[in-house]
């Protein structure tokens, strides 16, 4: 297929944005499909950043930022690994994350910075364009994509997010420094359920349904969806709305 | 104005820095930010210094140039710190408070205030020479900048190789020059700073290595300096940051690292060159991140890595990066005929004589006095210890034997960055304390 | 809502952009996006010509935003933001774009695509441009005084070095007098000098008149941030307060006792602290003294050098030599730590003193016997046997116990072995993350006399910086939390480097915009999305996104 991949680039101003600068002074010659969003810290992007790009149609996105140990603001780029890598397993559960990297970039490479982002370029053409200027796939990838972003704008997975780095490296509330395998299988176990959670309030949004009928829309065990409807029913955000049969069914509360 | 705790007072004068490597400018940042007017005195095109030559930097493996260049912009955008590149100081009158100093600024044939360093020049420039940058690896043009990133940013011209110097033809930056930069008729001119107290921060040189045949630098291609090695990892070097060995550009596997070259060494310089444990250690490191089929030897003496967290780098460099430390004394390196260099080494330990091939040799060539050190004492009156550094007091380094002049960095003594970061802060606090009192 | 009026100025910058890119076609293209009212192109923006044209046209138009498109703004967006401000524009409603540096100078080869590019680049600028709001930059006052915790060696020269300054200066000392460690000290190297000379000087700091020295007394809180700190202090059971700008850490470090390693027991076997006290008494009389290195040094428990053993050694053993030259001294090493001129050169002196030097290595350690110490000899590959009538055992200087209680109390972090952890270990070697805190001396890293001293020096101009500005000016792009929105999770107090959020009397998250860098890590990290980063909001970043130029 012939087409002309748009690739956004969010760049960390100390390095790989001076990075980028040092290409240009050295006349390296790199595609012409970034456009670049420059920021002060690669840990200001916000994962809901990437998904808003995702949804309008962006065909690739890269996140660069200091190399670890070097970031100007101590750690935000430890904060970004962390995030991104949150976004990167959503991604995973929809086919997605190729589209997105997340690469360090310091501010003597340019050619570095060329050959990161040319290799990108190449990777997205190959990919072809987003599926979600595709009719075929748009409402599907839409609802996918949206699903991701009410999990990661939800409180919970953000908390979890937030606190990782000090729970590996100062521990708890009870003290209990918990290692990084460990809190990445709870994490784990979390951000699939958020994701499981956030497709059933999805589908129950505009019409209430039964177990078996979210069960067979989201290819997911009746009684796992049972499990999440009850969360998700304790947590105010679905409500029983009639039965049918014998299976009662559930819509989703909508927000004022 | 200048403000102290007792309020306002009058302002005494400046503080003149000779020297704009990392000490130098950490010197003059720390007094320009404290109000002090500073002059900064540079005898390259560009400030920067060593550090600027250097891939990354220990013991945190962060990007030298990532870290310097801030400092950079800051010395170049503060109002307080008058740059003086191209120049060098002539004379010194007067005394502490009230000192006169006659600068030598020598002439650049480029309108500071006109060129953009958008570069059109040097692409058209039809000389190429070697860059001393880039420790002579690859060619520059007779216009140039030190490094892409040199402050201030502005090309320079190569008097000794511009074909119009030297031949009377040429003139082709002067016609590609749409700013109208280029100025053939600038001379050197003589300048007076009047200053309260000046501190010296002229760095240092490496030592010749050629001056040990037995270890066959300029004779075996894959024996390289520590700074050449630099210049060969770095991204932004003459390999972007592929290393390949000098001979026939292949991949090298085996790296020997030899410390203590031409220092702890009574025939040439009995003292410790300070920091070649730790950058031997570090290059040895970066070269196995960019191929960690890599395997570095280091042989030392001692190893001497007392500094913050230093011995920490040590055992990573031995866990994570394949590195094998020999202690030893290198009698000699010879190449076979693949050109590989071949190092022969007495095993301290065990007083036996072995030996090894290698890829590449790496030569730790230590820290030695500026070789216009002598001179620069002389124009300023002050004294030199018994190597040519410059010579503090014990327990007071920075100070110097005369009045309202100080020392730091490497100038003084051998040293690593943080601790002539330090140094830097700590003589800008005395010279400042100079100024305030009086 | 004001009405946004945008003017857009695009550099050729000679032919570095103009010799690639279309101007022409890019200016035309620009003068149709919505709020621009004035578009133009110049040859160099730069120039005094284009800068002034810029404040004209802001005149002329009523332009309320200005964006350039040029080179990049780590150059010269500050020339333009000054520009602006001189026009009567708030500096922070210019946006510059980049359209030389990442896109004309690499794509060269392909100019129309590099033209398309410069007019996406500009079109998310221009949308984040509207979403600009005015800021201001933030003023706090500076007390121009110093609090200096720690009144050993380095303590007292950055008190004196401040002082002279003009400077306020308070010393607090937990003992019941100034001069830490070099108290206990017998002579110094690298000159043999009496310890006792270098605190001559003590006279000097308590007389001085900006000094104020507060013995036997230490700091129980610490509030308030750069500028306006307050330290409560208790002395015996008396509690007051002292309000200073900065605050210098130099509470040093204290040598390891070796209890329960290679035979201590104060008389036979003694650490190089105690033998410091028989010199001083001049109460050494043994023949045989075998010294040994790296005593619970170097080891799992303290991976690090402590860098001052090595020489202190030397300078005991070369003292014992002048009193007693038929003396048997030999030193037991893994690596003798003498960097640079002056020390090296002592050790070559000791060498020629006939002091014997051995070197040991961990995994084979020596013994200390009855009457002798066994080491395994690697050079002859076998156990030699050095009788002693001594053995000196040289320890490292370890941290404070009480160090990790002043962290806590000034939010500062420490390394593994508790020595405190500064803001950046080649660059900022003395300061912390944190405005306004310094450290030198022991407390940072083990240190000897001329090191504590530089490091005290170089902590007071680093202070100095602060304490002579009338006021300490910040830039106004920060984070802002929004109460009303806020949880209170405190997920922002942690993630923030800088210790710039903390929870108020109120119980309420605010950002102390003095501190915050603005690199919007916690409003990143917000599960609530109640923290604004102000110059690049969640609206701009997105907006920008929103406008690269892809629909479908």
């Amino acid at each position: 297929m012939d087409y002309e991949p748009k690739i956004l680039g969010f760049l960390c101003n100390w390095c790989s944005y001076a990075g980028a600068d040092l290409a240009g002074v050295s006349r390296i010659q790199y595609a012409p499909n970034l456009r670049v969003i420059r920021v002060m810290c690669s840990g200001r992007i916000d994962p809901i950043f990437i998904l808003e790009g995702f949804l309008k149609g962006i065909d690739g996105i890269m996140v660069l930022g200091c190399h670890l140990g070097d970031c100007h603001y101590i750690n935000g780029n430890y904060e970004a690994e962390i995030k991104i890598g949150v976004l990167n397993k959503l991604l995973k559960l929809i086919g997605f994350s190729e589209r997105l990297i997340l690469d360090w970039v310091s501010a003597s490479e340019g050619n570095r910075f060329a050959q990161v982002v040319n290799e990108f370029t190449e990777k997205i053409r190959d990919l072809g364009p987003s599926p979600i200027k595709d009719k075929k796939y748009k409402i599907n990838i839409t609802d996918e994509l949206n699903v991701i972003k009410s999990a990661l704008s939800d409180i919970r997975l953000r908390v979890f997010i937030g606190r990782k780095r000090s729970i590996i490296t100062e521990g708890n509330v009870y003290g209990e420094v918990i290692s990084e395998e460990e809190f990445d299988k709870i994490l784990d176990q979390a951000i699939y359920d958020e994701y499981i959670r956030n497709k059933i309030l999805l589908k129950i949004k505009n019409k209430s349904k039964s177990v078996p009928e979210i069960s067979k829309e989201i290819r997911v065990e009746p009684n796992r969806v049972l499990e999440h409807i009850i969360c998700l029913k304790s947590r105010g955000l679905v409500d029983f709305d009639k039965i049918i049969d014998i299976y009662p069914k559930f819509i989703s509360i909508k927000e004022e | 104005m200048l403000k102290n705790g007792d309020g306002l007072m009058e302002k005494t004068g400046a503080v003149l820095i000779i020297g704009g490597g990392i000490a130098g400018i950490q010197a003059s940042l720390d007094l320009a930010e404290r109000g002090v007017n500073v002059e900064l005195v540079e005898k390259n095109a560009c400030i920067g210094g060593r550090m600027a030559q250097l891939d990354k930097t220990f013991p945190t493996n962060d990007c030298s140039i990532c870290i310097l260049a801030p400092k950079l912009a800051e010395c170049s955008h503060n109002s307080k710190i008058t740059l003086h590149t191209l120049s060098e100081v002539k004379e010194l009158s007067g005394n502490v408070g009230n000192f006169k100093v006659k600068v030598l600024k020598k002439a650049r044939y480029v309108k500071e205030d006109r060129c953009i360093n958008c570069g059109v020049c040097v692409e058209k420039c039809p000389m190429r020479v070697n860059d001393e940058f880039d420790m002579n690896l690859r060619k520059r043009k007779a216009i140039y900048i030190d490094y892409v990133q040199g402050v201030p940013a502005i090309m320079t011209i190569d008097k000794e190789n511009c074909l119009f110097f030297t031949k009377g033809t040429c003139k082709i930056c002067e016609s590609v020059c749409e700013r109208e930069a280029i100025d053939f008729d600038q001379k050197d001119k003589e300048i007076e700073l009047f200053v309260g107290s000046i501190i010296i921060a002229a760095g240092y040189d490496m030592f010749d290595v050629s001056l040990i045949p037995r270890l066959g630098y300029g004779r075996i291609n894959n024996v390289v300096t520590g700074l050449e090695f630099e210049r060969l990892i770095c991204a932004s070097g003459p390999l972007g940051g592929h290393l390949v060995r000098p001979s026939d550009k292949k991949e090298p596997k085996k790296l020997a690292f030899i410390n203590c070259v031409g220092s702890r060494d009574i025939k040439n310089n009995p003292y410790c060159s300070s920091c070649c444990c730790m950058y031997t250690t570090k290059e040895a490191m970066i070269a196995h991140e960019h191929d960690n089929g890599l395997k570095s030897t280091i042989f030392y003496i001692d190893l001497r890595a007392p500094g913050k967290d230093f011995q920490k780098y040590i055992k990573r460099g031995i866990r994570d990066y394949n590195l094998n430390y020999v202690k030893a004394k290198v009698a000699k390196i010879i190449e076979d005929k693949e050109k590989n260099p071949i190092v022969i080494y007495e095993d301290i330990n065990t007083f036996k004589i072995k030996q090894e091939i290698f890829d590449i040799v790496i030569l730790a060539n230590t820290i030695v006095p500026k070789r216009d050190a002598g001179e620069l004492a002389k124009v300023l009156g002050v004294e030199l210890d018994h190597y040519n550094f410059f010579k503090g007091e014990t327990y007071h380094p920075q100070i110097t034997s005369k009045k309202g002049i100080f020392l730091c960095g490497a100038c003084r003594e051998p040293m690593d960055i943080p601790t002539s970061v330090i140094d830097a802060s700590s003589a800008a606090a005395r010279a400042a304390e100079i100024i305030i009192e009086r | 809502m004001e009405d946004i009026k945008i003017g857009v100025f695009i550099c050729h910058c000679g032919t570095n952009i103009g010799g690639v890119l279309d101007i022409a076609s890019i200016t035309e293209y620009v003068k149709t996006l919505p709020n621009v009212i004035y578009a133009a192109d110049n040859i160099y923006t730069c120039s005094e010509v284009g800068l002034s044209e810029i404040r004209n046209k802001i005149k002329e138009f009523n332009l309320n935003r200005v964006i350039v498109a040029s080179c990049t703004p780590r150059t010269h967006e500050s020339l333009f933001r000054n520009t602006c401000q001189e026009a009567g524009l708030n500096p922070y409603l210019f946006e510059m774009v980049n359209i030389r540096d990442q896109d004309s100078w690499v794509h060269m080869k392909e100019p129309e695509k590099g033209t398309e590019k410069a007019k996406d680049l500009i079109r998310m600028g221009l949308s984040k441009a509207i979403l600009l709001r005015p800021l201001e930059k933030i003023k706090v006052d500076i007390n121009p005084s110093a609090l200096i915790i720690g009144g050993g060696i380095s303590g007292i020269h950055a008190a004196l070095n401040l002082a002279n300054q003009g400077f306020q200066t308070t010393i607090i000392e937990k003992e019941s007098e100034l001069g830490g460690n070099l108290k206990l000290l017998n002579k110094l190297y690298p000159i043999q000098v009496d310890a006792s000379k270098l605190l001559e000087i003590i006279y000097m700091v308590e007389s001085h008149r900006n000094i104020n020295v507060i013995t036997s007394s230490i700091p129980v809180k610490v509030e308030g941030f750069i500028g306006n700190f307050e330290t409560t202090i208790k002395k015996n059971k008396q509690i007051s307060k002292i309000k200073t700008g900065i605050i210098i850490i130099a509470t040093g470090a204290k040598a390891l006792i070796p209890e329960g390693l290679f035979g201590y027991n104060g008389k036979t076997v003694i650490s190089q602290l105690d033998l410091e006290q028989l010199l001083k008494e001049n109460n050494v009389n043994a023949q045989n003294i075998v010294m040994i290195q790296c005593v619970g040094a170097r080891n799992d428990v303290r991976p690090y050098c402590s860098k001052i053993c090595c020489m202190t050694a030397l300078k005991n053993a070369m003292l014992i030599k002048e009193i007693n030259p038929n003396a048997n001294i030999t030193i037991l090493f893994r690596d003798i730590q003498t960097q640079g001129t002056t020390y090296e050169d002592y050790y070559r002196k000791a060498r020629e003193k006939a002091i014997l030097f051995v070197k040991y290595s961990p995994e084979k350690p020596p013994l200390v016997k009855n009457s002798v110490v066994e080491v395994y000899n690697e050079l002859r590959n076998l156990i030699i046997n050095i009788p002693y009538d001594l053995v000196v055992l040289s320890t490292p200087l370890i941290a404070h116990e009480d160090s990790t209680k002043l962290a806590k109390m000034l939010k500062i972090p420490q390394q593994d072995n508790k020595f405190f952890l500064e803001a950046h270990v080649k660059l900022r070697p003395v300061d912390f993350a944190t405005d306004g805190i310094f450290v030198c001396g022991s407390a940072h890293w083990p240190a000897d006399v001329r090191e504590s001293i530089t490091q005290a020096y170089a902590a007071a101009s680093r202070a100095s910086r602060f304490l002579s500005k009338d006021y300490l000016e910040v830039e106004g792009a920060t984070a802002e939390v929004d109460t009303e929105i806020c949880i209170k999770c405190k997920i922002c107090i942690k993630i923030c480097p800088f210790s710039a959020i903390s929870k108020n009397q109120e119980g309420e998250i605010l950002v102390n915009k003095i501190l915050c860098k603005a690199c919007g890590v916690c409003g990143a990290s917000c599960p609530v999305g109640a923290i604004t980063i102000h110059h690049f909001t969640d609206e701009q970043i997105i907006s920008e996104i929103l406008s690269c130029g892809v629909g479908y």
